[in-house]
């Protein structure tokens, strides 16, 4: 089988389970909403909402982003169901980039609540291309990244401490420069798309390496 | 369980054990020139007074800990090739070196910054961000050692994630002066060309420091030789 469709069918298969157990997203969903809710009493808004808002919306995303990645081999771990599928004659990149794709369509699912909830209390646009763009583009990225530490953290005792100590530090690239763009979409000064176009180089450079590092994380 | 620390006292030949005696004995030797010339021989700066000596302890740590993560990097990739426990041994030992001269370049950098930039932190400089980020990958690879399996388990995913930081760093520091060109630019100040005597305590400096690393990174390793003999007798 190709690379692109054991990719797609593993990717359909992590999917496929999320949308029976209903576990990860409603629990991301409220996240979501709670983490608007702490930040609204951290922040002050009366004044500042505008200004606060892109800072907001990066915090959420990133430690929402840790909780989807790490879900996804921690669930793996849990039912024993990553040695089988390991066993299968499938390229452990194929396999890997299918599980961070689905990792990554979790995550935006997860930003199509945050960026309305997002405008509710913070007066954002709701409807901005530019903020999706620049949302979808950090995602893929992070999720590259994320899903390679998750993966490794998943089959260490202590998973949930290595996972953040680990991704945080790699995903600053995505931070700087999705955080400026999220600046220009939310009524920032400057150009969106020399953003957009790091975004998307970072994107192809992480997803690439993480493929390739997978092969020796996926191992055991 | 058998009697294991009177088998396997000492990993070296004698003729290695002196030799490596003799180049802490010298770097000791060393690193006191450096200091007597940082004070007493290398001139004063123009501009930045006293402070500026800094310099001499903040540059030659810089080198050595990206040396010592050159060697992290290449430990790495040899032991995802060859699976060698020497490579990982180095690997290990080396991250550990590397992640005290960063903090170290990252508090004399901070001492330094203080007088002259007037603050001891600022995000517009790239080579602030990429370090402190460089210091957090290296922690986390010490991390991942400690937490993952002893032997081929923790040997893989900490060269996954020396390999992955090492390709990570630049692109931090690029996607600061990427950011940092969108903001207000700050005045810094450029280097001249250096007097000798400031080369001189520069070079003795960075020969000393350098010399101290590669000890420690020695000295460590034989630590590591005999912690793995010990589990293998242990294991036995």
């Amino acid at each position: 089988m190709s690379f692109l469709r054991v990719a797609a069918a593993v990717a359909r298969k992590d999917l496929r389970t999320e949308l029976r157990s209903r576990e990860t997203l409603p629990a991301l969903g409220q996240f979501v909403v709670l983490a608007l809710l702490i930040a609204n009493f951290g922040f002050d808004v009366e004044t500042g909402g505008a200004k606060v808002a892109p800072g907001v919306l990066w915090l959420t995303v990133t430690f929402a982003g840790l909780v989807a990645f790490g879900r996804t081999f921690a669930s793996e771990r849990d039912q024993a169901s990553l040695e089988p599928l390991l066993l299968t004659p499938a390229s452990r990149s194929a396999i890997f980039a299918g599980k961070a794709l689905a990792a990554a369509l979790v995550l935006v699912a997860c930003e199509v609540v945050l960026v309305p909830a997002l405008g509710l209390f913070f007066n954002t646009p709701v409807f901005s291309l530019e903020l999706a763009a620049a949302l979808v583009l950090a995602t893929i990225g992070m999720a590259g990244l994320g899903c390679l530490f998750a993966a490794l953290a998943a089959q260490t005792r202590a998973r949930d401490l290595l996972l953040p100590v680990l991704a945080l530090p790699l995903w600053v690239p995505f931070v700087v420069v999705g955080g400026r763009a999220v600046q220009v979409a939310l009524g920032g000064g400057g150009s969106l798309n020399g953003a957009l176009a790091l975004l998307l180089d970072f994107d192809i450079l992480f997803v690439v390496v993480a493929s390739l590092a997978a092969k020796f994380v996926l191992d055991d | 369980m058998t009697d294991v620390a009177s088998t396997h006292v000492s990993t070296l030949s004698p003729a290695r054990a002196d030799l490596f005696r003799i180049a802490a004995i010298v770097d000791a030797l060393l690193l006191l020139a450096a200091a007597a010339l940082a004070v007493f021989h290398a001139p004063a700066d123009t501009v930045q007074g006293v402070v500026q000596k800094i310099f001499y302890l903040h540059v030659p740590s810089a080198i050595a800990a990206y040396a010592a993560f050159a060697v992290v990097l290449a430990g790495g990739l040899v032991f995802l090739w060859n699976e060698s426990p020497a490579a990982d041994r180095l690997a290990r030992v080396a991250a550990e070196v590397g992640l005290l001269f960063t903090t170290v370049m990252l508090v004399s950098g901070s001492l330094w910054a203080r007088p002259i930039w007037g603050t001891y932190w600022v995000w517009w400089d790239p080579r602030l961000v990429s370090t402190l980020v460089l210091w957090l990958i290296y922690a986390g690879y010490l991390l991942v050692r400690r937490i993952a399996t002893p032997g081929r388990q923790a040997g893989r995913f900490a060269a996954v994630v020396g390999i992955v930081g090492f390709i990570d760093v630049p692109i931090v520091h690029f996607s600061v002066s990427w950011w940092r060109t969108i903001h207000p630019p700050v005045e810094t100040a450029t280097p001249e060309a250096l007097p000798p005597e400031m080369l001189l305590t520069l070079g003795v400096s960075m020969l000393a420091v350098l010399l101290l690393a590669a000890v420690l990174v020695g000295y460590r390793y034989r630590v590591e030789v005999l912690k793995d003999r010990l589990a293998a007798e242990l294991d036995r």
